[in-house]
């Protein structure tokens, strides 16, 4: 049985380990368009001040030797179902029996005039990192079009040298992560480390001089200079490639439970799938490296005859430090609808915000105390009733002793 | 294998075992100095006090840990014996464990701005915590033996309950 996984980030690796786990002697081929050791994604951004260096954040083992991978380092262009053969750049095809679609996500870049070219950077792959690094020895103004957590790294990586200015569009960073009070803490504490943010505008033009990135012209009439622009608007899924093959696609890769597509040989996870949220049951796709490692190697151990059942996931559910300050939030954050209760815990050195649905905890905030946070994330995920213990949730003392009977 | 096996109804909460712990992630491993040392070292294992309940909270070195599932740096691991332990200088501190460890057992170390837990005393044949617990809350426990002494204890409990209709 050849099994060949396309994507080797985490979904695709999670899937591999679980296939070797499951079966010994199955050939497995990863290609990866990505021509270097495995490495963890969400670290790229302490690249970009040499907090670490490449080999530091690469896997530890070698997950091609780990679990004995044929590796290819190639893009994909096309899947062809009926022949059942992926079709690489080079022109050659690869045979497989069962096939993981793992491509994960690429970065949106807006439509604005002088993106192209010199200058301009995202932050997705490690090369990306390198090159705003490598950037960075000799830019003395940088501007961050977006307010998520991608653009907060990157401008906080950048900060010690250049002038950073982040351009969140709307009237709050870290929009769907945080509630307005959460955003304003944060906010404040970038700015103390000189970071500028401007809320509610955006750039609508890239101004150039003889090719090089000179300024950004914002929506409010305003110019910032800057040599170095870096796009974080956000990720859509990376499925170009299948539009003409017959795998069902909307907002990502359908999949069914067993994270199979319309092609019951071809399963797909992590960011590239569309799945349905955890807890609102809404249809969407998820950026999440955890969602990615868990659908990768529920993908895998089905490809390999299990039945697992994948029961979708947390679109929030991150953890992070920003300007010094630990933060993390699981869950929904702006519930719409009345059946929600929404309680906040503001203190010098704290903010937390809960919300319940009933007796249900459905979502969390915890700036600045972040202690006993899996326990709030483990009633969230699996849905477990609060029972009396409401108000010690509140209060913070709640522990895993209280679940003992 | 051997486990730390936690005996609620034995605990008294005296708090020996997170002292034991402490001192024993200290820098010299003494008592004396551990008090003396700034900041102060950490403890890993937390005794909980619930409604008819107190009891050391300790990580389970779970089989499908959340926090190795969930690490984004490459910092933990499963070592040989099987316990879930920190490769130190991986660690950027990014909370991701402490967010999805469901007993609490993983916190912060500010100084060093890297996630503290449970290294099982890998080096020790009896963990500090169980070597510091006066009223063995804390043992050790062959898994297999643990099951066995169980079972016994049923078929005693039962044989009796029957002998006395």
């Amino acid at each position: 049985m050849h099994h060949v996984i396309i994507g080797g980030s985490i979904a695709g690796i999670s899937a591999a380990k679980a296939i070797r786990n499951n079966n010994a002697n199955a050939e497995i081929t990863l290609i990866s368009g990505e021509n270097v050791t495995a490495y963890y994604r969400p670290m790229i951004p302490v690249l970009i001040d040499g907090q670490k260096a490449e080999v530091d954040i690469t896997y530890p083992d070698d997950p091609i030797e780990k679990y004995r991978l044929n590796a290819v380092y190639e893009m994909a262009t096309d899947v062809d179902v009926q022949s059942k053969d992926v079709l690489l750049s080079s022109g050659k095809r690869i045979k497989f029996d069962r096939l993981l679609i793992a491509t994960g996500s690429v970065p949106i870049i807006p439509d604005i005039p002088g993106i192209k070219g010199q200058g301009i950077f995202t932050l997705r792959t490690m090369e990306d990192a390198i090159k705003i690094r490598d950037a960075r020895s000799v830019a003395e103004n940088a501007v961050v079009i977006g307010g998520g957590l991608v653009g907060i790294k990157a401008a906080e990586a950048l900060k010690s040298t250049v002038n950073v200015t982040i351009i969140e569009k709307l009237s709050q960073i870290l929009y769907q992560r945080l509630d307005r009070r959460g955003a304003e803490i944060i906010s404040l504490a970038l700015k103390n480390e000189g970071i500028t943010i401007l809320t509610e505008d955006s750039v609508v033009e890239i101004i150039r001089d003889g090719g090089n990135v000179k300024a950004v012209r914002l929506a409010s009439g305003s110019t910032i200079n800057a040599d170095i622009v870096i796009i974080a608007i956000g990720v859509r899924p990376d499925m170009d490639i299948f539009k003409d093959s017959g795998i069902k696609i909307s907002k990502g890769i359908q999949v069914n439970e067993l994270l199979q597509t319309n092609i019951p040989d071809i399963y797909a996870a992590g960011d590239v799938v569309e799945f349905r949220e955890l807890l609102t049951g809404i249809s969407s796709v998820s950026a999440l490296w955890s969602n990615a490692m868990e659908m990768g190697r529920i993908a895998g151990m089905n490809m390999t005859g299990a039945d697992r059942r994948y029961p979708g996931f947390l679109t929030v559910m991150n953890a992070t430090e920003i300007a010094g300050i630990p933060m993390i939030a699981v869950g929904i954050i702006e519930p719409e609808g009345r059946e929600y209760e929404i309680i906040t815990e503001d203190s010098i050195d704290s903010y937390k915000r809960f919300v319940f649905k009933g007796d249900l905890l459905v979502g969390v905030i915890f700036i600045g105390d972040i202690k006993n946070a899996g326990i709030y994330t483990n009633l969230i995920k699996n849905q477990i009733p609060m029972g009396g213990l409401k108000e010690k949730a509140i209060e913070g003392t709640m522990g895993y002793v209280n679940f003992i009977n | 294998m051997k486990q730390i096996f936690v005996r609620p109804e034995r605990c008294m909460g005296c708090k020996s075992c997170e002292i034991g712990c402490a001192v024993q992630h200290s820098k010299d491993k003494t008592l004396y100095s551990a008090v003396l040392q700034s900041p102060a070292p950490m403890k890993r294992l937390f005794v909980e006090a619930g409604e008819n309940i107190r009891m050391p909270i300790i990580c389970r070195h779970c089989e499908d840990a959340p926090c190795l599932n969930a690490c984004i740096s490459g910092c933990l691991y499963r070592d040989e014996k099987g316990f879930v332990r920190r490769r130190k200088e991986r660690c950027i501190g990014c909370w991701t464990c402490i967010m999805v460890c469901p007993f609490g057992v993983i916190t912060r170390d500010r100084e060093k701005h890297i996630a503290v837990k449970c290294d099982r005393c890998h080096k020790l044949e009896v963990p500090a915590c169980v070597n510091a617990c006066p009223t063995h809350a804390l043992v050790m426990v062959d898994v297999d033996e643990m099951s066995k002494e169980k079972r016994h204890m049923v078929i005693l409990t039962e044989s009796k309950a029957i002998s006395h209709q």
